[in-house]
């Protein structure tokens, strides 16, 4: 008996397992379903602003459950839930083209390049390899090295070795690049949970779940990034238009004729922009204000929540984010900044940040064709690339700092010819090096000594990567640009000021698309297809074997269960290929339990007792089960290591079917038959035929 | 309920002549392949495919016509699962696929809808390829290892000899029902996944026989080798026709029910597991038995070939 507490325990505790792991997915589907009601009824408002507001109520009440059950749910291909995957090449050959230098370019570099771009299209070697092989084929006979065609940006007697570091390293950086660009592009198409990394040196892979529009994502994903330098003009202008901007929009909205009549409507309105404001905001809010000694204070005389709820109503697009105003000098105090009345400070420089929440507002209401007239046309606002690395870490908010910048580009990316990040000797800290050519240089030393203090944003794609101050005029087309927080943002910089200088275009490669009733229909035939299997087995396996049958049957329907639920702990992703392999699975489980069956039989046919029958049964039967399910699991192992997309998902299911089969097969059926037995059972069918005494 | 007991069916007896029999069955197989190509899917070789429905009843034809107007070189169409959905195929990726997505907007304007389009570049394919390639060949090997050590170096050559002859018969027969145009079978990663499992089950099958026969020479020591093996296929003859009935089972419900992508694949897992059976059961130990026979008597003087480890 005190055996069997152990068995049923260990029953129970996988079955509490496979139940406890695959919780989320269930839930998450149970909130799928409400965020599909709140989407349908957002839909129905009609206008941005209320759908936005429904959105952020399912945000509010779901949004945290809903995130933590995704993370932990079930993936599944895109093959069933249809979507855009898409594996793209950087032309490395192109690079190599464009890192020559131009003047030494002669037919004996070109014939390399042509003999190295033709192997490449069929070759699986990488492509500065295969140059290298050419190089050394064509051009060293002829008495040429590498060094009479690269040039290492700084270093004069560059060797070889180092030339064909130089070029391994721009070669990956030009991949790092081309993946933060896609990033952004695609976190900005509003795409939910893609998933883009690179594969080995070349290659970026991206998995664009529930993209249908091919054309435009692949218009996205493929042009190239624009690097620009803009000058921040963060000034009493840009202010002056967000005022305006506050004004129009309260005034819309009836705020002051309505103020004192219609409370109703006011309370329902600061409800909403409360949602909306964000966590800094939130922080500052005009506390300070209330002891300000102001004449014109209009906050006079008021309690502190009427003092928020009136500022809400009246600034409804600045309260979405935090101003700051910095006075001249150096070191000078941020000091928050409230739009309270039309002074606004002339020299001096304003600072903006806010928190990711609100950024869908905000870049809503700015988009707003009466909206865009505010913003004076030579200027433009543009949105930091990364939240800030600091707040992220303390409270765990991403908040961003945008920027107002001239729309013009002082200087674009071409003019740089290499960037590099490096540690500065005496703080020790981050900085990246820039290095610009003749042409650049002239500009920037002419930009930066008209801008001194001033700062330039550095615009990728619209997102600035950094905006340092200048603090001397650069001539001669080096600069070093310090502030960076870590080396990972400073390294991100190194990589984003190279967009500039590599011009390795990316390519498309190898593009799926599947459309989400082609995924649906799928998921369903697979589900079909997998009850109406695990149906005949049962009804094969009891028809045969009688109640070793059921024992079976419960086996194989734990095993399956299991499958599932380790696929899901590791962070698998379910595809149409891993559901065959999990019906498979289903078919060769009851190969295990037919082997020990079989066995059994054998052994009572015999003449042994139940009891003895069942342990050489199991023990006899388990050199051929293990025999067997390694060659199975080694033609498994092989095919997840080597395969690509299907056959892997296939190769993976089926390695962890084999996983499960041998427990449970082993371990669950033999402890079920133990438990039934033990209650002083001496019979227990396995469908043999009656044995004649 | 019990189909055989104490069955005793001299499978070892007509040893010969199912040598021959598979022998000629593999000569054919390889014919088959120099005479009709396989059709290599876009995996291997690169293109586009675009598959796509109506919501109204679309005759092939009617489609086809339509779709010539474009002028679209190499162009392929056929159907794909249920009623009105179509593939059509164009080796070119870049503009192919728009040219196709055109001419259909102009034909059909809102009637339509892609379910799935994929676009193959010519490298990749020819990677994908390399790399199943290798992952067969690397297969084969690791198993006949592991079958080397677990048992003897012998038994492996008979387990390969019979996923040789699995591969070869099973590809054979597709081909035919490929050009028949019963099933639309082409070579590409789900191909190469159903041929490397049904090369795992035959092997599977294989062992099982081979374990009964290593338990079987300890237990009946002064039997005739042929015997031996013969005693060892009828005791688990049973739980072969169990399990290979079950597995076609599903497969055959796969094939009906598991829509257009697994219905390929689940079709070569069916052929593949009966020719497998049929060779584990009838050619992998024939190796095994001549080297115990035939030439155990040429080499008589050294013992140590034969002793069980």
């Amino acid at each position: 008996m005190k055996n069997n507490i152990g068995k049923i325990a260990l029953i129970i505790i996988v079955v509490a397992a496979v139940i406890v792991v695959m919780y989320p997915s269930y839930n998450a589907s149970n909130l799928e379903t409400k965020l599909k009601d709140y989407q349908a009824r957002a839909k129905k408002a009609g206008n941005p602003e209320d759908s936005l507001k429904i959105m952020e109520e399912f945000k509010k009440t779901y949004g945290a459950d809903l995130e933590s059950a995704k993370r932990n749910q079930l993936k599944l291909g895109l093959d069933l839930r249809g979507g855009m995957y898409v594996t793209m090449e950087v032309d490395v050959v192109k690079l190599i083209e464009e890192s020559a230098q131009r003047e030494s370019i002669d037919e004996i570099f070109t014939e390399v390049l042509d003999k190295t771009r033709e192997e490449v299209k069929t070759s699986d070697q990488e492509a500065i390899d295969i140059f290298l092989k050419h190089f050394n084929n064509i051009a060293r006979p002829k008495g040429k090295t590498l060094i009479s065609y690269f040039d290492v940006a700084d270093i004069r007697d560059a060797s070889e070795e180092e030339i064909i570091s130089k070029l391994r390293k721009d070669a990956g950086d030009a991949i790092d690049q081309a993946v933060e660009v896609i990033r952004q592009r695609v976190d900005q198409f509003g795409v939910a949970e893609p998933n883009i990394q690179k594969q080995g040196n070349s290659r970026i892979i991206l998995e664009l779940p529930g993209v249908e529009d091919d054309t435009q994502m692949r218009a996205l994903i493929s042009t190239t990034a624009r690097l620009e330098f803009n000058l921040v003009r963060n000034n009493a202008d840009i202010v002056r238009a967000f005022a305006k901007i506050d004004k129009y929009l309260a005034e819309k909205n009836g705020v002051f004729k309505k103020e004192k009549s219609d409370s109703l409507a006011v309370q329902k309105d600061t409800t909403k922009i409360t949602n909306d404001t964000t966590n800094i905001t939130k922080n500052d809010t005009l506390k300070s204000d209330t002891t300000k000694k102001d004449t014109n204070n209009p906050y006079e005389g008021l309690s502190e929540q009427q003092i928020q709820e009136k500022h809400y109503r009246e600034h409804p697009f600045t309260s979405l984010f935090a101003t700051y105003y910095v006075p001249e000098g150096e070191n000078a105090n941020w000091m928050p900044f409230y739009y309270i009345n039309d002074q606004i400070p002339e020299v001096g420089e304003f600072n903006f940040r806010i928190s990711k929440d609100s950024l869908a507002k905000f870049l809503e209401i700015l988009n707003r064709p009466d909206i865009k007239t505010f913003i004076p046309l030579d200027l433009k606002i543009a949105i930091g690339a990364k939240p800030d690395p600091r707040v992220l870490k303390q409270n765990k908010v991403e908040i961003f700092d945008f920027y107002c910048v001239k729309r013009e580009p002082e200087l674009t990316g071409d003019v740089i010819v290499d960037a590099s990040q490096s540690f500065d000797p005496t703080t020790n800290a981050p900085v990246v090096n820039m290095t610009m050519n003749d042409e650049g240089s002239e500009k920037w030393a002419r930009i930066t000594g008209a801008n001194l203090k001033k700062r330039i944003a550095i615009v990728l794609d619209d997102r600035v990567y950094s905006a340092p101050v200048v603090q001397t005029k650069i001539t001669g087309g080096r600069s070093q640009i310090s502030g960076s927080s870590n080396v990972e943002e400073a390294r991100l910089l190194e990589v984003i000021l190279k967009a500039g200088a590599l011009k390795a275009p990316v390519k498309i490669v190898e593009e799926r698309v599947v459309g989400p009733s082609l995924g649906q229909d799928s998921i369903n035939a697979g589900i079909t297809a997998s009850i109406i299997a695990f149906l005949f087995v049962i009804l094969y396996m009891i028809m045969y074997y009688n109640a070793g049958g059921i024992v079976a049957d419960i086996s194989v329907l734990i095993n399956i269960s299991l499958i599932v639920a380790i696929l899901t702990s590791m962070k698998g992703t379910l595809t149409l290929p891993g559901i065959a392999g999990i019906v498979l699975t289903m078919g060769m489980a009851v190969d295990a339990n037919v082997l020990i069956f079989e066995r059994i039989r054998e052994e009572l046919a015999k003449g042994r007792s139940l009891r003895s029958a069942i342990d050489e049964g199991f023990s006899k039967a388990l050199s051929a089960i293990l025999d067997g399910n390694i060659t199975t699991g080694i033609t498994a192992f092989i095919l997840m290591t080597l395969g690509t997309g299907p056959i892997q998902g296939f190769a993976t299911t089926l390695l962890i079917g084999i996983l499960t089969t041998l427990f449970t097969a082993i371990i669950i059926s033999r402890a079920i038959i133990e438990i039934v037995i033990s209650n002083g059972a001496t019979q227990f069918s396995f469908g043999q035929p009656k044995v004649q005494a | 309920m019990q189909y055989f007991q104490n069955t005793n069916i001299d499978f070892v007896g007509k040893r010969k002549f199912f040598t021959i029999f598979s022998t000629i069955l593999n000569i054919i197989g390889i014919v088959l392949t120099i005479f009709l190509p396989p059709q290599l899917g876009i995996d291997f070789k690169g293109g586009a495919e675009i598959a796509f429905e109506f919501n109204k009843d679309v005759k092939i034809s009617d489609l086809r016509s339509n779709l010539e107007k474009a002028n679209i070189r190499g162009l392929e169409l056929k159907s794909f699962g249920a009623a009105n959905q179509f593939l059509v195929r164009v080796p070119e990726i870049e503009t192919g696929p728009d040219k196709v997505t055109n001419i259909l907007q102009q034909s059909y304007s809102d009637q339509f809808n892609i379910i799935k389009i994929d676009k193959i570049g010519p490298k990749i394919g020819s990677e994908m390829f390399i790399k199943a390639l290798w992952a067969v060949l690397l297969a084969m090997i690791a198993m006949m290892i592991y079958i080397a050590f677990r048992f003897e170096f012998v038994y492996g050559v008979g387990a390969i000899i019979a996923i040789v002859h699995d591969v070869i018969v099973t590809f054979g027969i597709i081909l035919i029902v490929h050009h028949l145009g019963i099933l639309d079978l082409e070579v590409n990663q789900g191909f190469i996944a159903g041929i490397l499992t049904v090369v795992g089950y035959s092997v599977n099958d294989t062992v099982i026989i081979f374990d009964r026969i290593r338990e079987n020479r300890e237990k009946h020591k002064g039997l005739h080798f042929a015997k031996m093996v013969n005693l060892s296929i009828n005791e688990t003859l049973s739980r072969t026709i169990n399990t290979t009935a079950t597995t076609i089972g599903v497969l055959v419900i796969l094939i009906f029910f598991g829509g257009p992508v697994l219905q390929g694949f689940a079709f070569i897992m069916f052929i593949g597991i009966i020719v497998g059976t049929y060779s584990s059961v009838f050619i992998a130990s024939n190796y095994v038995i001549w080297y115990n026979t035939e030439r155990k008597s040429v080499i008589k003087d050294n013992p140590s070939l034969n002793t069980v480890k």
